[in-house]
Parts: C-alpha cells; structure tokens; sequence
C-alpha cells in the first residue's frame, strides 16, 4: 500500500512540475484572492482586524477546490482509470498517494500564502511561525478529505461545481479546527488543543479514505 | 392483505395523530411555566427534529449501508435511501425553521452557531449534497454507490448532534424526554401529546417516503419504457 | 486444430491473501479511528467548542481575557434588575461568583429574575468586574412544568 502510494504520488508530482498549473494558475489566484480580502477588510481595519486567520483558510479552501479539481481531472484522462484497474493497484495506496501529492502541494501554497498574511492582512510574523506546524497538520487533513470527496465528485456532471456543494459540511470543521489554532498561535489560547483536532480530523479521513476509496473506483 | 390494509389506514392514521397534535397542542394542554404559551411548540419541533435526524435520515443511511454490502445491494434499498433523504431535507430545514420561530422570542435570537444548531445545519448541507451527487451521475450503480458512501460519510455528525448538548455548553436546552438521568422534564398531559406529536410525524415521515418511492419507481418505469421505445424506433430506421 | 484443454488445470484455488489483508486493515483502521475519537472526547480536548464561559470560570481566567468579547452564562440575581433607556443592568451569579452587568439593547421577552442567561461582550478593562453586554440571550432549560400545577379547582371544576 505505501509503495502504490509514493508511486502514486511520485506521479501526480511529475505531471505538476512538467504543467506548472499550481505555478501559474492556482498560486496567482490565491495572491489575487488574498489582496481582494486585505481590499474587502479595507485599509483602516487590515492592520488591527483579527479576521487574518479566518481569510487565509478561506482563500486556502479556494485554492484547495482548484487543486482537488485538477487531482482528479489527471484521474479522468482517457485510459488512466482502465490502466489502474488493469494494473490491479490497491485503491487504498491510490487514495493515499493523491492525498499525500494534494498534501504537498497545499503546504507549498500554504507557506507562500502565510507569507502572504503577513505582508498584506498584516498578521504578526512570530504568531504565524508559530502557527506554521498547525496550518500544515489542517492542511493535510484538508488533503486527504480532499482526496476522497474529489473522487466522490468526479466523473459526473460538472464535478467543478459539485466538489464545493459534497465537500463544504466535510471542510467547515477543519476550517474552524485551522482557524482557531491560528488565531491561537497569535493572539495566546489553547493552540495545542486545536493541533490535537487536527491530528485527529487527519487521522480519521485517512482511514476512512483506505476504507471507502476502493468502493467508490470499484466498477 | 395485512399489508394493503395497513398501506390503505396509514393516511388515514397519520391525519387522525396530526390532528389529535394540533388540538390537544393548542386547546387542551394548559400553557407552560415561564415560557407560557410560547413552549406550546414543544409539541412540535422536537417530534419534527426526531423524524428529521433519526427517522428519515437514519434510513437513508441504513439503507446505504444496505447497498454498500454485497449481500443486501439491490435497486430497492438505493431508491429507499434516495426517496428518504429527500424526506429528511424537508423536515431538516423544518427543524430549522420551528427551532428559529421558538427561539427568537425565547432566547431573543434567530439563529446562534452553538454546537447543535450548526451541527444540524451542517447535517442539512450533507443531505442536499447527497441529492445534488444523485442528479450528478447518469450510470445507476455508479451513482447509489457515491450517494451511499456519501450518507454515511454524513451519518458521524449524527451523534454529534444528539451528545452536543451534553459533551459542550451549548444555547440550545439538554433533553426534555431521553435525558441522562432517566428522568422525564415534561409531565402529565403534556407528556401525552408529546408522544402523540412523535407518533404523528413519524407516521407523517412514512407517508412521505411511501408516496416518493412510488413516484420513483413511476418514474423510473417511464424511463425504461421511453428507452425500449426509443431502441425500437433506432431499430426499425436501421431495417428500412 | 489441437485441444485447447490439454495441460490446464481448472481446479479451484484458494482466495489471494490480499482479501484477508484487506479485512484485518479495515478492523484495524476503524479501531483506530474509535480510540482516536474516544480519545479527543474524554480528555475533555473539545470544550473550546463551548458556547459560553460561566461566571466563575470568566473570573478564573480573568487575566487572560482582558477585554476580549466572550459569551458569560450566568442566572439573574433577583432584586438586582435595573430597566433603563437604553437596556438594563443587572447581577448574574455562577459557580459562587457574581458579575455585575451593564447591557445595551431590549433584553428578550423571557428575561426576568432567576433565569440563566448568556450575554454577549466584553469586561469594561483587564480589572474592572463590570461586564458590558451588547446582547443578551436567555437560555430557557429543558424543563416543561405547566402553569399552576397545583392550583385549586373549585366544586364546579373552575380555576381562577
């Protein structure tokens, strides 16, 4: 299983680095999505608004439905899904190798985009160093949930507008669980609670992504 | 026969309940302490909260589950699930609604994010995104399989509505009738009424579910027979 | 042309290992998940999901609020009820603590002595005890006692 899964993985990473979609698609927008919410905030609330946290998941959750979208469109290309039924690979190391590719490249659009916060929602550079263990446990949870409900979604009709419909209830908690912890990364609390959630909240789509994933490819 | 006699006495039944509801609700039972009449919707919201989270939705993921197992995996189970999680949309967003109207005077607020009012929301977005992933896929077996691994997916938020009053502090009140100490907070008439409102949409929840799954078999008919149809006519145009 | 079936063997075999496999992962996997949630929910990890803090706990992490807005749960001090232009000002009690409150804004229809309640706001500063309140909620219980329970009724069946 982990072997298919590094295979997996191994190979939606090469079919990104030769794209360069997360590159010039997806990081674009989600500076673009971050000045709009310094913009909305507006210049006499950005510097002392404690909406940061909340804005950067937010625009991470945008960014998120871009990249789950694409992780399955490589999925949907003519023959791919006829090979991997061919090849015979376990749909639980399929899971986890489109989790764990998802969960890369949400840590390098979090780290870009955290800087982000900084230099444009004006969150402090130390609350959001500290924050960074955090917001990458939450990010691969948001992977591996994405993973499952992106093979939920696709396939049919218009998965573009059905992945945020599925998995709006699946994300809310660890937007919240993110949210917090960042917030206590800045502004003092209970952050190790949160890291816990998240953890667990990571733990558990993994599981049920190995336990289900099979179901929804078998065919 | 049984069974004609009880499918033909359930409208009757379910009217005869909802009705008993409203009178003994209304007319009947004396007015509440603190609360006063304004508590008189206990007779309604808890009985449609029931129907919508274990009633409805609870078949929609029995019958899921019932899918997803080999032994038990047939078209009939799927459209029962399918035609119950239609139901269930209906009586969640009443849920929301009496809760909203009860609580507005009651508490002074429309809406609060505490645990179990935003778990019961977030409950109602998974049953409309179970019936938005329905209309996604055309193939039937593809499509009873998302959906049944999706209500499942949706069924852990449902403990979590049910412990959220007693795992966190919450706006919304503990349990009137199943709480933890066995003992019941509502008593004599009123207890009475309580159960026949539970009774009475529950039966109204049965009723439901029955008229959309003979809907859903019409309407699945009609497609098989517009489909032989149309192969007939594809065939007769390929012999001239 | 030449037999098609000499030399194959069509007896039945076994079922690969990889389904036994696949039946102990998903034990294993849904026990972990179990313990995990069992876990997170007896450790008490999830009640900063709590709606409100109550009086004493406020008081106890009075330091580290300060003059963040939080939701105080209390029950109303009888006698202590001020209604004034622009909302009210009361006592609410909790735990052996009481706070005093300053509310703005029309509380709800149910406010009245010895109700808990749930206000919405801020302590005035990092030491006063004054809670200033933008909104107030009422958090009835779960109980349903009907009015004048014990009320006597006349030889004629009226109440008065």
């Amino acid at each position: 299983m982990i072997r298919i899964a590094l295979l997996v993985a191994a190979k939606d990473l090469r079919i990104e680095r030769r794209s360069r979609v997360l590159l010039w698609q997806v990081l674009p927008f989600g500076v673009m999505a971050l000045v709009l919410a310094g913009l909305a905030l507006g210049p006499q609330h950005a510097g002392h608004s404690s909406a940061g946290p909340g804005l950067f998941y937010l625009v991470m959750l945008l960014v998120a439905l871009l990249m789950i979208n694409r992780s399955q469109t490589i999925e949907s290309s003519p023959g791919t899904k006829a090979s991997v039924a061919t090849l015979g690979l376990d749909p639980a190391g399929v899971f986890l190798g489109k989790a764990l590719a998802l969960m890369v490249e949400l840590w390098l659009m979090g780290i870009v985009l955290l800087g982000g916060s900084v230099l444009l929602l004006h969150t402090a550079l130390g609350g959001t160093l500290s924050a960074l263990p955090s917001v990458l446990v939450t990010l691969a949870a948001l992977a591996a949930a994405g993973a499952l409900y992106g093979a939920l979604s696709g396939g049919g009709q218009g998965p573009a507008t059905l992945l945020p419909v599925l998995s709006f209830p699946a994300f809310a908690p660890l937007l919240i669980a993110g949210e917090r912890s960042f917030s206590a990364a800045l502004h003092g609390g209970a952050l190790w609670q949160w890291w816990v959630i998240s953890l667990v909240a990571l733990a558990a789509y993994v599981g049920i992504g190995i336990l289900l994933y099979g179901v929804l490819e078998e065919s | 026969m049984i069974k004609q006699l009880s499918q033909r006495l359930l409208g009757p039944v379910t009217f005869v309940l909802l009705a008993l509801t409203l009178w003994l609700g209304l007319w009947v039972t004396p007015s509440f302490e603190i609360q006063g009449d304004l508590a008189r919707l206990v007779y309604v919201h808890p009985a449609v909260a029931w129907v919508a989270i274990y009633v409805s939705f609870g078949t929609a993921t029995i019958a899921s589950a019932l899918y997803l197992w080999r032994r038990t995996r047939s078209m009939l189970v799927d459209r029962i699930a399918h035609c119950a999680m239609e139901v269930s949309v209906v009586f969640i967003l009443l849920t929301l609604i009496t809760g909203s109207i009860w609580g507005r005077p009651a508490w002074g607020v429309w809406w609060a994010w505490d645990a179990r009012l935003t778990s019961t929301a977030v409950l109602g977005v998974f049953a409309l995104a179970y019936l938005a992933l329905r209309r996604a896929n055309d193939d039937p077996e593809l499509r009873a399989r998302r959906s049944a691994v999706l209500a499942l997916l949706a069924a852990i938020n449902v403990p979590i509505i049910q412990f959220s009053v007693q795992w966190w502090k919450t706006l919304h009140q503990g349990a009137t009738v199943f709480t933890t100490d066995h003992g019941l907070k509502i008593h004599g008439i009123q207890a009475w009424t309580l159960l026949i409102s539970f009774l009475g949409f529950t039966m109204l929840f049965f009723w439901l579910l029955r008229a959309r799954y003979r809907l859903e078999v019409l309407r699945d008919e009609r497609y098989n027979a517009s489909l032989e149809e149309a192969l007939v006519q594809r065939r007769r145009e390929g012999v001239r | 042309m030449p037999d098609a079936d000499v030399g194959l063997d069509l007896t039945p075999v076994a079922a690969p290992p990889s389904k036994r496999r696949g039946r102990r992962r998903s034990i294993g996997v849904v026990a972990l998940l179990a313990v995990a949630v069992l876990a997170l929910l007896s450790q008490g990890l999830l009640h900063s999901l709590n709606y409100f803090e109550t009086v004493d706990q406020a008081m106890h992490s009075r330091g580290s609020l300060g003059t963040k807005t939080i939701r105080l749960e209390g029950i109303v001090k009888p006698n202590t009820i001020n209604r004034t232009a622009t909302g009210a000002s009361f006592w609410i009690k909790g735990g052996g603590k009481e706070v005093f409150v300053s509310a703005h804004g029309s509380p709800p229809q149910l406010f009245q002595a010895n109700i808990p309640v749930v206000v919405v706001g801020h302590f005035t500063s990092r030491t006063s005890d004054t809670f200033y309140g933008t909104q107030i909620m009422v958090k009835h219980t779960a109980s349903y006692i009907a009015q004048h329970p014990k009320r006597v009724k006349a030889p004629n069946g009226s109440t008065r």
